[in-house]
């Protein structure tokens, strides 16, 4: 789906692929969203069609551990979800389409755009945000990182890159610089940190990343 | 700040160096500081790096409803009618305004004309939607050449196309012609790109009773507040403005601007506070740009490299009434010049001062004609550009830098025009120099100091993500002897001390000699209630290390917390302001690039870049080094990626977004080197907008070089590349 940032380097089932890249064969992932949807279709008929909304309906979201009752239009994204609804305005939103990574959040252990991503879609999963990665007030390896090397600047990119650094360290904890680059491409930043962005990403990997 | 919405980039040649005053002794900064120069962390980093960092577009505030603008879709028209009345009826909808009247004329795609509040984003989206405005379309012009062209359609009805702008004219043309031994003659442009700003323009507003508090995502909270006053004609005094933290700005956001009055507008309207955020398109179409930038140039050399005269007719447009100008010729000398230029009007968004206003322009148009001139008299484009530059002062050490860079580069590396290595990737260096202004004045501050020794400093500036905060708290650490820890710096609102809105690179050199002055008279203010605790007179106390002591002798003292005590229930409060002597302005700067280019796609990468730059006293080593690599990945964005498209047919922007407008990503990034040259004899100088003004020139000069073709005009996108060397085969770039 187009939601989903799967760009990290240690699914060896997956090409890895860089924004530039994705960008040049747009056209071939609108065929293959087009393709999803149609299974998706397939799978509907055989369960029978679950229509919800277009009022507001419950949803339950377990957001860092917690869970967060609330009751939205089925059209509401992840994102708009948290910040709007239940104050989680760590994660913010630039683009609102999926090719800025500011948003971006970790579900089920997988990065996705929030922006791009319906609340209703991620109920029963575990979703992680810039605000559930500090343990009991202390920093994160790839926060501390950020901080120590002045990897950001007016930090309105920070979360997107912390979440995206933490979920690529998570998974592949000593990445090469190449993997760094990967990991972090789906992000942009306009004040121009990366230079430093990569130096702290290397320094967390030193450090390692503990999953709380 | 007059350039910040002219666009007009001081210094079309550089000044002689400005006298700078010898401050009062008693203010003059540290001869051995513990903290200034140093690399102190950010300190407000771990509330960027958790989420707890509160931006204008995180402010919830109870009871909050929605803002949405409707714009116009066209790029010129004439409004015929607005009907609300749809859009009044529609679910969860509270106010409603129309923005524009019918008969009025909008002049751009995105020209806002009404306006919806809503108790959700969502139903505010709907409701917009639903305000149904009738158009009578008229012809536009969306590119200089359509608006230029003999029967142009006019970008507004009673309006012309073009304005005279400035005409300079020094020494005699002729004269530095006929001296000459070779002329370049060529056409240089550069294109427009917008701010892109991470967090879009925008408010919250909330009233209570006729008081109105807005936090606002701007570069200028004392400004803005003036501006609201004004245009919603209510007393100033009623008006704060908050803000705490902002995703970019990068000179588009000095005002409240539309959207800003609108939210104000309508949270009076609906009684209860609104977020009115721009979406990213709106941000693309309606929050400024960096204006084109075109020069029609002759210019003469002699056989010994001497430059004699420069002969340039520009133009470029700055959107819809809006004008373009830019410094021509940049930097160096030509005794013998001309230079008449026009501003043209589209039908497009207006340009604001973008990040060195007019600079990053001026330097291309330059440098790229200084590499064709050096290419003609056969001498290396470091030597040409030394035997051309203004004689060495402490705002202009390009003669040094050159050298120096030239050396670190490893610049003897560089193969003439043309790299002769086979095979399809060619690689090449390129060198461009800079100036800037800067400076700052009017800061002023407050300090107070409580019997429990916490210090509190506020200064009405703010902290665009340059690091403002941290050079508060920095400034007044050092003064006071205490770490950074025991000093709270509070700024980004209006019930702070007036500070100038952050344009020009002018905040550091307002903000550090005010917090300076001010902090040293609360320590007299201190000094004289605690000396005679310490049996002394208060000119023989001094503060350090955490410490309040007599001068030479750190054993007859008190611990800061200590002698704070004896303040009892009469803290120190004090005001200061800037003051002369510990700021100046002036700073020039030198880039070389180091470039690959595949000849059969035109796919430029950038290997390597390195920045010689001056910057007076460095405060922060950090965040100091952080601009200048953000100025150097903003103007690889300007040279590589980035365009505001616009189809000339439909007048509309066809990439107002972030995948079609191409920013540089982590795999774009080249090697970065800087140099930082610390000048503490010269105070503060700002560090933000000239270390993005020649880049971009550095590496069209090192396309050049790889690749024997000329592109003058940006982007240095594939196919102008590929056009460039078709061309440069057909034997046409000389
Ligand atoms: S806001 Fe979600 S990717 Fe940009
Ligand atoms: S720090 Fe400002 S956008 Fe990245």
């Amino acid at each position: 789906m187009s939601s989903s940032k799967d760009n990290l380097p240690d699914k060896p089932d997956r090409v890895s692929v860089s924004r530039r890249d994705f960008l040049k064969t747009a056209g071939v992932g609108s065929l293959a969203t087009a393709v999803t949807a149609a299974g998706a279709a397939e799978a509907e008929a055989q369960a029978g069609p679950r229509v919800v909304g277009p009022g507001d309906v419950p949803v339950a979201l377990t957001v860092n551990g917690k869970r967060v009752d609330l009751r939205i239009e089925p059209r509401v994204t992840l994102l708009d979800a948290l910040r709007n609804r239940a104050d989680l305005t760590g994660n913010k939103r630039v683009c609102d389409r999926g090719s800025c990574g500011a948003c971006t959040m970790i579900v089920d252990g997988r990065t996705v755009y929030a922006c791009s991503t319906l609340a209703i879609d991620v109920q029963g999963k575990q979703i992680r945000t810039v605000e559930g990665l500090a343990s009991s007030g202390s920093l994160n390896a790839v926060q501390q990182a950020f901080c120590d090397v002045d990897a950001l600047m007016c930090g309105f990119c920070t979360p997107g890159f912390i979440v995206a650094a933490t979920a690529l360290l998570e998974r592949t904890p000593n990445p090469t610089s190449e993997q760094i680059r990967r990991g972090l491409d789906g992000n942009i930043c306009r004040c121009g940190t990366f230079v430093r962005i990569m130096e702290a990403t290397v320094a967390a990997a030193a450090k390692g990343v503990r999953r709380v | 700040m007059s350039e910040q919405n002219t666009g007009r980039g001081r210094g079309a040649a550089p000044q002689p160096p400005p006298p700078i005053p010898t401050p009062d002794p008693k203010y003059a900064w540290p001869a051995k500081p513990a903290l200034l120069g140093t690399a102190v962390k950010r300190i407000d980093g771990p509330d960027k790096v958790t989420g707890r960092a509160r931006y204008t577009y995180d402010i919830n505030r109870p009871g909050m409803i929605y803002g949405r603008m409707v714009r116009s879709p066209y790029p010129h028209a004439k409004i015929v009618s607005i009907d609300l009345a749809a859009a009044e009826k529609a679910p969860g909808v509270r106010a409603v305004l129309a923005w524009k009247e019918p008969g009025a004329e909008v002049v751009y795609q995105g020209d806002p004309v009404a306006a919806v509040a809503a108790d959700t984003e969502e139903r505010a989206r709907d409701a917009a939607q639903m305000v149904r405005v009738r158009y009578e379309p008229l012809p536009h012009v969306s590119t200089e050449a359509q608006a230029l062209a003999a029967d142009a359609p006019k970008w507004h009805s009673t309006q012309e196309n073009t304005r005279a702008g400035v005409r300079q004219e020094t020494g005699d043309l002729e004269a530095g012609f006929k001296e000459a031994a070779h002329v370049v003659e060529a056409t240089y442009s550069t294109h427009v790109i917008t701010h892109v700003c991470l967090e879009t323009h925008g408010a919250v507003c909330e009233w209570d009773g006729d008081q109105l508090t807005a936090w606002v995502t701007t570069q200028g909270v004392h400004q803005c507040a003036q501006q609201f006053a004004q245009s919603l004609g209510i007393p100033q005094s009623n008006v704060r403005v908050i803000t705490q933290y902002m995703g970019g700005g990068f000179g588009s956001k000095f005002a409240p601007d539309v959207q800003g009055l609108i939210c104000a507008r309508l949270a009076k309207l609906a009684n209860a506070p609104v977020k009115l955020m721009l979406d990213r398109k709106e941000e693309h179409l309606d929050t400024g740009n960096r204006p084109s930038a075109f020069a029609q140039i002759r210019a003469g050399v002699t056989n010994d490299g001497k430059l004699t005269a420069f002969d340039g007719r520009s133009w470029g447009t700055g959107g819809a009434g809006a004008n373009a100008n830019f410094p021509l010729p940049y930097l160096y000398q030509f005794p013998n010049r001309r230079r008449v230029h026009t501003d043209v009007y589209i039908n497009a968004g207006q340009q604001r001062a973008m990040r060195a206003p007019g600079h990053p322009q001026g330097c291309f148009l330059t440098e790229i004609l200084m590499d064709e001139l050096a290419d003609r008299v056969k001498i290396d484009p470091v030597e040409f550009r030394i035997k051309n530059a203004p004689p060495k002062a402490p705002n202009q050490m390009w003669v040094e830098y050159f050298q120096q860079g030239a050396r670190q580069f490893g610049w003897e590396k560089r193969h003439p025009t043309g790299d002769p290595a086979p095979g399809p990737i060619k690689a090449g260096m390129g060198v461009s120099a800079h100036l800037w202004g800067g400076g700052g004045r009017g800061t002023q501050a407050h300090v107070d100091i409580s019997s429990d020794g916490a210090v509190v400093v506020r200064c009405g500036t703010q902290d665009l993500g340059t690091g403002t905060r941290t050079l508060v708290t920095i400034v007044a650490a050092e003064t006071l002897g205490l770490p950074t820890s025991a000093v709270k710096a509070e700024i980004g609102d209006t019930n702070y001390p007036f500070s100038p809105g952050s344009g020009g690179s002018t905040t550091a050199a307002s903000v550090s000699p005010a917090i300076r002055i001010t902090s040293i008279k609360a320590l007299d203010a201190l000094f004289a209630r605690v000396a005679p605790v310490l049996g002394t007179a208060p000119e023989n106390v001094v503060a350090e290390g955490g410490r309040i002591h007599v001068k030479g002798d750190p054993t007859k003292g008190l611990a800061w917390k200590d002698a704070c005590k004896h303040l009892g229930t009469e803290p120190i409060s004090v005001d200061g302001q800037w003051g002369e002597g510990l700021s100046s302005s002036g700073t020039s700067g030198v880039q070389f690039a180091e470039v690959t280019v595949d000849i059969e796609t035109g796919v430029v990468r950038i290997k390597r870049i390195l920045a010689m730059q001056d910057c007076g006293l460095i405060v922060d080593k950090l965040t100091a080094e952080s601009q200048v690599y953000g100025g150097i990945i903003a103007a690889i964005n300007f040279a590589l990626f980035e365009d505001r498209l616009l189809d000339r047919v439909t007048g509309q922007m066809v990439n107002p977004n972030m995948e079609w407008y191409l920013l540089a990503g982590m795999s774009d990034i080249p090697t970065i080197d800087i140099v930082l040259n610390n000048m503490p004899e010269r105070g503060v100088i700002g560090i933000g907008e000239p270390p993005t003004v020649s880049t971009a020139s550095a590496i069209a000069n090192a396309v050049r070089n790889a690749t024997g073709a000329t592109i003058r005009s940006l982007p240095l996108h594939p196919h102008k590349v590929l056009a460039a060397l078709e061309q440069q085969k057909a034997g046409g770039t000389q």
